[in-house]
C-alpha cells in the first residue's frame, strides 16, 4: 500500500478533450516528488484532482488508503495541502495571523490551541515578528512562508506545490526551498509541481508529464541518464548535465570534471 | 499604495479603544436614540457638552471628528438655509424686503461665478459657500436701482433660527458619535461586532457569519485591487493613455480600459481564492472556530450602564 494511489485517473473539463488520461502513480510517505512538463501538460489539474477541487472522470485517488470522493473530502484535506503560485490570491486572512488560522478555524480547532500552533509555526517560517501585519504589507516570499505555515498548522502529511516559487525572486526562492527541504527532512511528503529544472533537482524523484499522460516516471539519477526523455518533452536538463554532455569521454581529468558535474546536480 | 487606510479607523490607544466593538455599536444607536428623543436645544446643548467630555476623556482629537463632519457641511447648510426661509412660526426676527433688479441680478451673478471660481481652488469652501450666500442676501437688500422687476419679502421666524441651531447640533452630534465608533474600531473587529449582533437573523435565515467573512476579505483585497488598478493605470498611461485630461467621452473610454482588466483579474482572482479556500478545509455555512474572540470586560460594563443612564434620562425628560 503506497500513500498516495492514482489509479487509471483521467480528466477533463468539458467532457470532450482529455486534460489527463489513465494517470497512474504511487507515492510513498516522505518522498519528495518533482512533477515537470511544459504548459498545459496538467499539472495543476492533476494537483487540483488531488485535493478534491475537481472530480475525476474516471479512476481514483486513494490518500492513507481512503479514497477521495465527496464524503470524505473533508478528512483527505486534513492530510494534503496545497501552496498556489500566486501569492496574493491565496492570502484569506486580515493579517498573518489570520491567515494562519484560517484553516484550523475550519477544522474547529480550539483558540487556546490555534494560538500555540501559530505561535510555533510562524517561528518556524521565519514569520514571528509579522503576526500582525497585513498582506499589502509583506513581500512575496513572505507571503508563500504564511501559506506554508497555515498548512504546516493544520498538520497535513503531504505538501503540494503548484509552481509556488515562480512568482519569487531568487532570493525569497532559494529560502522558501530551503523551508521546502527542512520540510522533506522531517518527513512531509512533498509533490512540487514546476518549469524550473534546477528547483526539480532538489527531489528524490521527476514524473514528467507530457500531454495529459504520464512521459517519464523515475529516480533523478535514473531519469538524467535518459537525455531523450526531456528532450521528447521540451524540457531542458540542468546546465551540469548539459555540460557533462558536451565533455569527450577520452580524457581522465575531463572524466573527473564530468563526474564533478553529476554530483554537483545532486548533491547541493 | 502600502499604507492604505480603509475606513477611518486610527490606531491609538485610550478608553474606546479598550471597549468591545459590540458595546460600542450598541452604545452608539442606544445614545443615537436619545439624542432623537431630545426635543429642547437645551438639553441637546447638554447632550453635546457630555459628548465633547467624553471625547476629553476617550483621547480623540477634535479636529479628527469635525473632519469627519466635513462630508456633510453641504448638507448642513442645506438644513439651515431651509430652516431659516421656510419656518413660519414664533416671533419675527427680520422683515425685510428683497429685490431682484437689473443691479442686483448682475451682483447674483458676478457673486456665483467668483464662488465657483474660488471654490474650485478647494481651500474653505465652507467658508466661501457662508459668504456667498450672505453676499446674496446683501446684494438683494441694497442693489435695488435700476429697472426693479420684482420685490419680495425675506422674513426670518424666531423659529427658523432655533430649529436650524437644534436640527444642526443634533447632527453634528450624532455624526460625532458614529465617527467616534468608526475612529477607535478596526474594520475587522467592526465585522465581527456586526456578526455577533446579528446573529439573531438566524431565525430568518440570514447567515451573518457569511457576511462577516465576505466584507472581511473584501476588506482584506481592497489594497490589493487598489495596487493593481494602479499598475494597469501606468501601463496604458505607457501606451499613452491620460486618465487626468481630455474630454468626457475619452476619459469614459480610458475608464472603460482600467474596468475590464481589472474585472478579469478579479474574476480569475476570486477563483483562485475560493480554490484555496476550499482546500484549507473552508465549508460555507459549517460552523468554525475563531482566533478573534470578543471578550467584555468591565469598561464595557461601565459603559452600558451610562448609556442605559443616558437613554433613561432622555426618556424621563421626554416625559415629564
Ligand atoms: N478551468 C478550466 N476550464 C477548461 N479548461 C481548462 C481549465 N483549466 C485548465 N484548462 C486546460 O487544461 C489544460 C491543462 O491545464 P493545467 O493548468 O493543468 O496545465 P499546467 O500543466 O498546470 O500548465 P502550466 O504549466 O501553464 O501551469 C490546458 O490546456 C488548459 O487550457
Ligand atoms: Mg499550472
Amino acid at each position: 500500500m503506497s500513500y498516495i494511489e492514482i489509479e487509471d485517473l483521467s480528466f477533463s473539463y468539458t467532457g470532450k478533450r482529455k486534460i489527463l488520461e489513465n494517470i497512474n502513480l504511487l507515492i510513498e510517505q516522505g518522498e519528495w516528488v518533482a512533477v515537470l512538463g511544459h504548459n498545459g501538460s496538467g499539472k495543476s489539474t492533476l494537483a487540483k484532482l488531488m485535493i478534491g477541487l475537481l472530480d475525476p472522470m474516471s479512476g481514483s485517488i486513494k490518500i492513507d488508503s481512503t479514497l477521495l470522493e465527496e464524503e470524505t473530502t473533508y478528512e483527505i484535506r486534513k492530510k494534503i495541502g496545497i501552496v498556489f503560485q500566486n501569492p496574493d490570491n491565496q492570502f484569506v486572512g486580515v493579517t498573518v495571523k489570520d491567515d494562519i488560522a484560517f484553516g484550523m478555524e475550519n477544522l474547529l480547532v480550539p483558540r487556546a490551541e490555534m494560538l500555540e500552533k501559530i505561535d510555533f509555526f510562524a517561528r518556524k517560517v521565519g514569520m514571528s515578528d509579522f503576526l500582525d501585519k497585513e498582506p499589502a504589507s509583506l513581500s512575496g516570499g513572505q507571503k508563500q512562508r504564511v501559506a506554508i505555515a497555515g498548512i504546516l498548522a493544520m498538520q497535513t502529511k503531504i505538501i503540494i506545490f503548484d509552481e509556488a516559487t515562480s512568482m519569487l525572486d531568487p532570493y525569497a526562492r532559494a529560502e522558501l526551498m530551503d523551508y521546502i527541504r527542512e520540510l522533506h527532512d522531517e518527513g512531509i511528503t512533498i509533490i512540487m509541481i514546476t518549469h524550473d529544472i534546477e528547483e526539480a533537482m532538489l527531489a528524490d524523484r521527476l514524473v514528467i508529464l507530457k500531454e495529459g499522460k504520464i512521459h517519464a516516471d523515475g529516480a533523478k539519477k535514473q531519469l538524467l541518464g535518459q537525455p531523450e526523455v526531456f528532450e521528447t518533452s521540451s524540457l531542458e536538463l540542468p546546465m551540469a548535465i548539459r555540460i557533462a554532455g558536451m565533455l569527450e569521454n577520452n580524457d581522465d581529468k575531463l572524466k573527473a570534471v564530468k563526474e564533478y558535474l553529476w554530483e554537483f546536480s545532486f548533491d547541493r | 499604495m502600502k499604507n492604505i487606510v480603509i475606513g477611518q479607523y486610527i490606531p491609538g490607544e485610550g478608553f474606546f479603544y479598550r471597549l468591545d466593538p459590540r458595546t460600542k455599536i450598541i452604545s452608539v444607536i442606544v445614545l443615537m436614540v436619545a439624542v432623537f428623543l431630545l426635543d429642547s436645544i437645551y438639553h441637546l446643548l447638554v447632550a453635546s457638552g457630555v459628548a465633547m467630555i467624553l471625547l476629553l476623556v476617550g483621547k480623540i482629537s477634535i479636529g479628527r471628528v469635525f473632519r469627519g463632519l466635513r462630508p456633510l457641511l453641504v448638507l448642513l447648510v442645506f438644513t439651515f438655509v431651509f430652516q431659516i426661509l421656510f419656518n413660519r412660526q414664533g416671533a419675527i426676527l427680520v422683515n425685510e424686503t428683497l429685490t431682484l433688479s437689473a443691479t442686483s441680478i448682475v451682483g447674483v451673478l458676478f457673486l456665483t461665478v467668483l464662488w465657483r471660481m474660488l471654490a474650485r481652488r478647494g481651500k474653505f469652501r465652507f467658508l466661501l459657500l457662508l459668504m456667498y450666500l450672505g453676499g446674496l442676501y446683501l446684494a438683494m437688500r441694497y442693489l435695488t436701482f435700476w429697472w426693479q422687476i420684482t420685490t419680495f419679502p425675506f422674513v426670518i421666524y424666531e423659529d427658523g433660527v432655533t430649529m436650524s441651531i437644534f436640527v444642526i447640533v443634533r447632527l453634528v452630534v450624532i455624526i460625532t458619535l458614529s465617527t467616534v465608533l468608526t475612529l477607535t474600531t478596526k474594520p475587522t473587529d467592526l465585522t465581527q461586532g456586526l456578526e455577533k449582533l446579528m446573529r439573531p437573523l438566524k431565525v430568518i435565515g440570514i447567515r451573518s457569519e457569511d457576511f462577516a467573512l465576505i466584507i472581511s476579505i473584501s476588506l482584506r483585497f481592497i489594497p490589493t485591487i487598489l495596487d493593481e488598478a494602479n499598475k494597469i493605470m501606468s501601463a496604458q498611461a505607457s501606451r499613452g493613455a491620460d486618465f487626468a485630461e481630455g474630454k468626457l467621452k475619452d476619459k469614459i473610454k480610458q475608464v472603460i480600459s482600467l474596468l475590464v482588466p481589472m474585472f478579469i483579474i478579479a474574476f480569475k482572482r476570486s477563483e483562485e481564492l475560493a480554490d484555496a479556500m476550499e482546500s484549507r478545509n473552508f465549508v460555507p455555512g459549517k460552523p468554525r472556530s475563531r482566533i478573534n474572540e470578543l471578550v467584555f470586560n468591565r469598561l464595557d460594563v461601565l459603559t452600558s450602564v451610562f448609556v442605559v443612564m443616558c437613554l433613561t434620562g432622555s426618556i424621563l425628560i421626554r416625559v415629564l
